[in-house]
């Protein structure tokens, strides 16, 4: 059963310097995310990712098209969306002078929630940190800490954005097992990612988008099948990155 | 009433600036330092005049004469050469010269005494003059003893006189709660949109109105706090008098911290970066500094200013809490600055609710 039903999901901005041109930040983008499943959305940068997601988290507006999670119209109910939601941005700064605990607990009440601190601090392993600040935190600490705070109203669905750009290998594989971990529990969890390696591990199904539009959606083994170059040498076939690059092209973004 | 998720909030804002040590310290030395300086500067009384002495005269008369300028308190009065104390007027260190004749004595009639003054150094000639003609007048008096017609006795009927720092100590207020005010809510805005935190509590359930009550009254408690301290500082340590009702003073404090953090979630509205919000935020308080009569009178601008500086939120603020504490109004007799204070109050919170639009803000 689809959690989360998007259909014909359109963004659109003037253009910086020519106000009367609207350019697309996305396209009419269609997606049906299965319960339970992680899903990857893939892209380079400018691709729409993040604008998808912040329509989905009700940050911006929708201009067309429509987006549902757990049956809720997202435009037309953001607030009761935000409840069965969990969100972790690219930027995770807090407030200054305040502990993780009682940050988690002010998160908690944003929810109308008396939340276990220790606990959730428990799940994400930083219960030793409980009375640090979150500036003493590592990049990886920083980001285990921010799934936390997306975690204390049980959430529904759990949306990660590029969980781990910037974090070194061992944080990075900490993230992952913890992200298994909770989508064992059956929470269902959307991320964006540039890692490949991590859209090929964590990901049951993954959507490529450029240009404001989904180009491919699928398993990534069925991916590779269709999409990658198949390497003369290599006996078997390429990987996620092989088709990211035959979908999106090899020219540089900004 | 707060909810109980604005009150925690609140509780939380309120600790963040309570951990914020060095904030707090700024914000209690300026004005402390202000008030300080300004008691030990603006004690004593009226400093007496320095009168430079050139007695020609070798007569008894001219000698009891300079006796009894030297006994006179208004005058502090210096004997000596002509030219020596004509060097000293122009280095600024005599006020004026009083040059005695030699005809100088008892039989004389109506001699020519010769004052020598730098009217550029003496702003107050026109306050002096008169002073020192009554003072010869009633020398020559009892030289003659002409019993005088008249006498003049000077009451004060103010139980004390009136400070310059009696003066400052209202504006002194209200300009540091409108500092507190502007900063809680226009530079902590930006900031935390900066960090992303607008955006993050955002995507919680929290409306905007939870939000900008928090920082309400956070800031509220802190503004109170901080001058609770002051004003104690004032009247314990600088003996400085309050005459009006307490509970009138700190409605008017209320208030006045209202208005700035509405204007305050105005400025950090419209600007989107740190600079942006200094660069208006000096826009605001920078002018308001110096036409709303903290430091001096309102009524002592040029002409053409007053109009303009009497409008501004904060002469109104200023203006209430000066006639309340130096001479005990009430707020019934401040009817003008409480309509002031009123149209701002609604000029302020209308312009800082169409202003602060989550989405707008966050992003």
């Amino acid at each position: 059963m689809a959690i989360i039903e998007v259909e014909n999901l359109v963004k659109k901005y003037p253009l910086p310097d020519n106000k009367s041109e609207t350019f697309f930040a996305v396209e009419g983008i269609s997606l049906s995310i299965e319960a339970g499943e992680i899903y990857g959305i893939l892209g380079p940068n400018g691709a729409g990712k993040t604008t998808t997601l912040e329509m989905l988290e009700g940050l911006i507006d929708i201009d067309g098209g429509t987006a549902f999670i757990d049956g809720i119209d997202v435009s037309a109910n953001p607030y009761k969306v935000k409840e069965i939601i969990g969100v972790q941005l690219q930027a995770n700064e807090y407030f200054d002078n305040v502990s993780l605990v009682e940050l988690l607990i002010l998160f908690g009440k944003l929810y109308s929630r008396e939340i276990d601190a220790e606990n959730l601090l428990n799940k994400v392993n930083l219960l030793d940190k409980a009375k640090a600040k979150p500036d003493d935190l590592s990049g990886g600490q920083k980001q285990r800490f921010s799934i936390a705070c997306a975690l204390v109203n049980d959430p529904k669905v759990l949306f990660l954005d590029e969980p781990t750009t910037g974090l070194d290998p061992q944080a990075k594989r900490n993230l992952w097992d913890l992200v298994l971990e909770l989508n064992g529990l059956g929470m269902t969890i959307v991320l964006t990612t540039h890692n490949m390696e991590e859209a090929e591990t964590l990901c049951q199904r993954i959507a490529i988008m450029d240009h404001g539009k989904v180009v491919a959606e699928d398993t990534p083994q069925e991916l590779i099948l269709k999409h990658a170059a198949e390497p003369p040498t290599a006996p078997l076939h390429g990987n996620i990155e092989d088709v990211f690059l035959a979908l999106t092209g090899h020219g540089l973004r900004d | 009433m707060p909810t109980k998720l604005q009150r925690h909030l609140a509780s939380v804002f309120l600790k963040i600036f309570l951990r914020d040590r060095q904030s707090i310290f700024f914000s209690l030395f300026f004005p402390i330092i202000f008030m300080t300086v300004f008691s030990f500067a603006n004690s004593g009384q009226q400093d007496p005049i320095k009168v430079g002495v050139v007695n020609n005269s070798a007569s008894i008369v001219a000698t009891d004469f300079a006796q009894l300028l030297i006994d006179n308190p208004l005058f502090d009065v210096t004997i000596g050469e002509e030219e020596r104390l004509r060097n000293e007027l122009i280095e600024g260190d005599q006020t004026m010269i009083l040059i005695l004749p030699e005809s100088f004595d008892a039989q004389s009639e109506g001699a020519e005494l010769q004052l020598l003054v730098d009217a550029a150094q003496v702003q107050q000639l026109g306050l002096i003059m008169p002073l020192l003609q009554q003072t010869l007048i009633s020398i020559e008096r009892e030289f003659r003893n002409i019993e005088p017609m008249f006498s003049l006795v000077v009451e004060d009927v103010q139980a004390r006189s009136q400070r310059y720092l009696d003066f400052l100590l209202p504006g002194l207020m209200a300009f540091t709660l409108m500092q507190l005010s502007i900063a809680g809510s226009g530079f902590n805005i930006v900031e935390f949109r900066r960090k992303g935190i607008l955006k993050r509590l955002f995507v919680t359930p929290i409306q905007p109105k939870d939000f900008i009550t928090s920082i309400v009254l956070a800031r509220m408690s802190i503004v109170l706090i901080q001058l609770t301290v002051l004003i104690a500082f004032a009247v314990f340590v600088l003996d400085v008098r309050i005459l009006g009702n307490f509970l009138s003073f700190y409605s008017i404090i209320m208030l006045g911290t209202f208005i700035f953090l509405c204007l305050g979630f105005c400025l950090g509205s419209i600007a989107k970066t740190q600079q942006a919000v200094m660069a208006v935020g000096n826009l605001v308080i920078f002018p308001q500094i110096f036409l709303s009569g903290i430091f001096y009178p309102i009524e002592s601008m040029p002409a053409l200013m007053q109009p303009i500086a009497k409008v501004l939120p904060l002469s109104f603020v200023s203006t209430a809490m000066r006639e309340i504490a130096n001479n005990g109004a009430s707020l019934l007799s401040i009817m003008p600055s409480l309509i002031g204070i009123a149209v701002w109050f609604v000029v302020a919170f209308v312009l800082a609710t169409r202003l602060f639009v989550w989405k707008e803000v966050a992003n």
